[in-house]
């Protein structure tokens, strides 16, 4: 046993002599020192405090000190008198690919006061209540009777309210010239524009500034003076745009969906001719933001560039592509469907049954989870992802809106055999319905990267060549045969040739563990015509159910896909596409002139 | 082994709901009318109207008074026990929001919980203060400037810097290295130290800028941008350097007495972004102008006075301590704040403690003064 030394040992000894406890000697001694130890550390860490405090000290003269220079600096901003630099206005006009407006300025006036020059500042107060019914007269009088020289009453006036201002004739009252941002179409394409509001004011005039969507994006182009006003061209078509709105809005409520997003585009170009997104907006009146709950659920949210969604079976056309494109199978390779799967812990089954083995084409025309996770395999992960990846289904879009940096794909944390199974019939990978239309267009237009745009131009650069012509061609085939035999089928619009898979994917749970098995995101990935395709359309349903049936029916085929027809049915013609008529051969047709 | 004393007087402590007794008053009063403060300016900026922030702030101030109290009846000892395992679970999480947490804003901050965003950064701030504190009270005063007993809490301040470094949130982690460095100073690590550090930091900076522009630079663009800015807004008046112009605007237009409550043209008229966030100080100073300033940042060192009060009265290494730190975060947290609203400091996101809208900032500071509390009432008498 190791003892430790008895201290202090001049008194111990003697006490001990003398037969007294010693044991209080040395507990006391002990004390003692723990309190020296203790003072010491304290004295030291008071030494430490003054010098902090004396920082701190410096920190509040400074910051004291700053604030009464500024506060005594005289106000530079707003000021009646304030000369001020000149504020750059004539924002330019917004228009779509025709040139028709989509959004411009016009004239108005801020209304303002200098209570000093006011003559009768009562009858005034009380005019400007009766004109403005939100204003308070007892607030107005007692600011124009009070100490401020100068206030702002309103920020826009019509011209009628300005006459009624005028006639009150009291020369405190006073116009300050400006524009305004006027979206002449209300909500229609709300999103894509975003909206503007005001920057720096002044009395002659104010500064209008673009807060979201492509008034934000091009923010620097719209105001730049070098430009003389020529108008900013989107690809978008006006009346395409308003039809594609009133069916994608139709069709929401006709399927009870909480939302909706559609985009349809030029399948060789990238250029977006429409994109919505539901609910929407008025951009003339912009709502605030959400401060509670979830930001997908406002209708600011654009749910077809921001939103992104494991969008379900629509995804299957891109094994089968790679696997067609690598040599792998051709369309009549028969491919083992006996489900369930078993990988793991993981069991992939099928909606219904289906026979043992079937055809490729028949894995998408069926939509079969177990035949496209099998083909999955043959690929392998890597080159999986790789394919994905020149697809653009991995990155943000790169359209041109301030908020499609936000629409970044989700992928999974560790790309595994089950993550290439499941992302095989897409599950486990999130991306936006406008990656899902850009990728569709590239099996649309023969295999040609797209990458989407909001910008009309007469030439586009043409994109690498991520398939071959001769797979795209095969993939298109099934798409169409989806359409006339598979779970597409009432997307056949007639004369239109639709081609187009269907995905209606379990909603997965906010708070993660697991899915929803009531609650789907449906979508309809098409184009037409499919021989050669000009458009790709998506349609995209938030937790839709179509309720005419003896049961509510999720799936796509029965929510998504008639929207999708519908949208064709309206917008084809629009885009001056002329329906292709199946004469039926030449059975019993005699020419005359023979 | 330098013991606590605490546990020989515990005798002396108060007991039960008596505690309530012995908490110090100064400071509560003093936290609600700072947070008094903010209501009014919430409610200001939200044009006269409770919805949508004053509310939820009211609320929140409440959860977090409650918890301050009920975590100062807690014995001071226990949270030093505890202090080891707090700092694991901050840094875990700290990690966790690295790989599962949501983005917002440019930065991956938080972690959805489904009834709350948790913030880990914000906790580690407090957690970081008790763990060193805890540290210094265990380590024997002898060793407490030795090389490895130094390198320590070194690793313990740059692990859960450099994971918000990767968030990136620039103004946590500075609040937390100086945090951090501030409690080793209290504890008395050798002055040598600190020179050599500061003479550190300057070579950083200078390397920060020397290696802009070059493919290995240090900082992302925005941060050299915010920067430049600060160095001269009038470069760039519309988009970084808007912040600060307009700060500037509004404090200028406030003047001696200011405009009035709900008469800040600026703010009201949406002229400034993040106006019931990290700039909110700048409604306060057009509506209440300078009186109104001086009067909040008074309240603010009044806090900060009675906490090194407390501190100096507490006997106990570890109680002393951790009021000391948390005194110094409160500090840095409205310094830097005010600095950076009036272009004193760049623009790093730093909110305005208890005025400021935003949950996890609040609450965690509150409970940070709970801890702050337990020292006071259960100090060795």
């Amino acid at each position: 046993m190791i003892r430790r030394p008895l201290r202090p040992l001049a008194r111990i000894l003697p006490a001990r002599m003398r037969g007294e406890n010693t044991a209080a000697i040395e507990r006391e001694n002990l004390r003692q020192r723990h309190e020296q130890m203790r003072d010491k550390a304290r004295l030291r860490a008071e030494g430490r405090l003054l010098v902090l405090g004396l920082l701190f000290f410096c920190a509040f003269v400074t910051i004291g000190g700053r604030m009464a220079t500024m506060a005594s600096s005289p106000a530079e901003e707003p000021q009646a008198a304030a000369a001020g630099s000149p504020i750059i206005s004539q924002r330019a006009d917004i228009t779509d690919r025709e040139g028709r407006l989509l959004a411009t300025n016009i004239d108005t006036y801020a209304l303002y006061a200098q209570p000093p020059q006011m003559i009768d500042p009562e009858h005034s107060a009380r005019e400007l209540a009766r004109i403005f019914p939100e204003l308070d007269e007892e607030e107005l009088l007692a600011d124009f009777t009070g100490p401020r020289r100068f206030l702002w009453i309103r920020r826009t006036l019509s011209p009628e309210q300005r006459q009624a201002v005028f006639d009150i004739g009291d020369p405190g009252l006073l116009f300050g010239p400006r524009e305004m941002r006027l979206y002449p179409n209300g909500p229609i394409a709300a999103h894509i524009l975003g909206g503007a509001s005001y920057g720096r004011e002044g009395v002659s005039s104010a500064e209008v500034i673009g807060v979201a969507g492509v008034e934000r994006q091009f923010d620097q182009y719209l105001r730049d003076p070098a430009n003389e006003g020529a108008p900013l061209e989107l690809s978008l078509d006006l009346s395409v745009q308003a039809a594609l709105e009133d069916v994608l809005s139709n069709g929401m409520d006709f399927m009870n969906a909480r939302g909706a997003a559609g985009i349809l585009m030029d399948a060789h170009s990238g250029e977006i001719v429409a994109m919505a997104s539901l609910p929407d907006f008025d951009p003339n009146n912009r709502p605030r933001p959400l401060t509670q709950g979830h930001p997908g659920d406002s209708p600011l949210f654009n749910r077809s560039v921001q939103g992104v969604y494991e969008l379900g079976s629509v995804f299957k056309i891109f094994a089968v592509a790679q696997a067609l494109e690598l040599g792998l199978v051709n369309p009549q390779t028969m491919i083992e469907t006996q489900g369930p799967l078993t990988w793991g812990r993981f069991r992939i089954r099928d909606m219904h049954h289906m026979p043992p083995e079937m055809t490729v084409s028949d894995v998408i025309v069926e939509s079969s989870n177990v035949g496209t996770s099998r083909i999955a395999m043959m690929l392998g992960g890597e080159r999986q992802r790789q394919f994905l990846d020149q697809l653009g289904l991995l990155e943000p879009t790169g359209v041109e809106m301030i908020e499609a940096p936000t629409g970044r794909p989700l992928l999974p944390a560790n790309w595994s055999e089950i993550s290439t199974m499941t992302i095989s019939y897409g599950h486990g990978l999130s991306v936006s319905p406008l990656h899902l239309a850009a990728a569709y267009a590239t099996i649309a237009n023969g295999g040609r990267r797209v990458t989407p745009t909001l910008q009309h131009s007469a030439t586009h650069p043409e994109g690498t060549r991520v398939m071959s012509e001769e797979t795209a061609a095969q993939a298109r085939s099934m798409l169409r045969q989806v359409v006339t035999q598979g779970t597409a089928s009432l997307a056949e619009v007639e004369g239109y040739e639709v081609g187009g898979k269907t995905g209606s994917a379990d909603k997965p749970k906010e708070n993660g563990g697991g899915y929803y098995n009531d609650r789907t995101i449906g979508t309809f990935a098409g184009m037409f015509p499919a021989s050669d395709p000009r458009y790709v359309i998506v349609i995209t349903l938030d937790e839709p159910v179509e309720t005419t049936g003896s049961q509510p029916r999720r799936t796509a085929g029965w929510t998504a896909v008639p929207v999708a027809a519908e949208v064709i049915r309206r917008t084809a013609p629009l885009l001056g596409m002329r329906p292709l008529v199946d004469d039926g051969g030449d059975a019993g047709v005699v020419l005359a002139s023979q | 082994m330098a013991v606590s004393y605490l546990e020989q007087n515990v005798r002396r402590v108060p007991q039960g709901l008596k505690k309530i007794l012995y908490l110090n008053w100064a400071v509560i009063l003093l936290l609600t009318a700072i947070a008094c403060f903010g209501f009014l300016m919430l409610y200001s900026v939200a044009g006269g109207s409770a919805e949508p922030w004053m509310d939820a702030q009211i609320e929140r101030f409440a959860v977090g008074m409650v918890a301050m109290v009920v975590i100062a009846m807690v014995p001071i000892w226990f949270w030093r026990n505890m202090a080891a395992l707090g700092y694991i679970v901050s840094l875990l999480l700290l990690v966790a929001v690295e790989l599962f947490g949501s983005v917002g804003m440019g930065a991956q901050r938080w972690i959805d919980l489904g009834f709350m965003r948790l913030q880990p950064s914000e906790l580690m701030k407090i957690g970081l203060v008790m763990f060193l504190a805890a540290y210094y009270d265990w380590l024997p005063l002898r060793r407490v400037s030795h090389p490895v007993w130094v390198a320590l809490p070194l690793a313990f301040i740059a692990a859960p810097t450099l994971l918000t470094l990767a968030q990136p949130d620039l103004g946590t982690a500075l609040l937390l290295v100086i945090g951090g460095t501030a409690i080793m100073f209290f504890a008395g690590v050798h002055w040598a130290y600190f020179a050599t550090a500061i003479a550190a930091g300057v070579g950083t900076v200078y390397a920060v800028f020397a290696s802009r522009g070059t493919p290995w630079q240090l900082l992302k663009d925005y941060q050299y941008r915010r920067i430049d800015t600060f160095l001269d807004p009038a470069s760039d008046p519309m988009n970084t350097g808007y912040h600060i112009t307009q700060a500037k605007i509004a404090l200028g237009s406030g003047g001696l007495t200011g405009r009035g409550f709900m008469q800040g043209t600026q703010s009201r008229l949406n002229f400034l972004p993040e106006k019931h966030t990290d700039f909110i100080f700048t409604t306060l100073a057009e509506e209440f102008g300078f009186v109104g300033a001086i009067t909040l940042l008074t309240l603010y060192a009044l806090v900060i006075f009675f906490c090194v009060a407390s501190a100096l009265q507490n006997r106990d290494r570890f109680a002393s301590l951790v009021t000391l730190g948390i005194a110094t975060t409160f500090f840095l947290f409205f310094a830097v704040n005010m600095s950076m609203v009036m272009g004193l400091a760049p623009v790093v996101g730093v909110p305005l403690p208890l005025v400021s809208y935003g949950g996890s900032a609040m609450v965690v500071l509150l409970l940070a003064f709970g801890v702050m509390q337990s020292a006071h009432v259960h100090r060795p008498r």
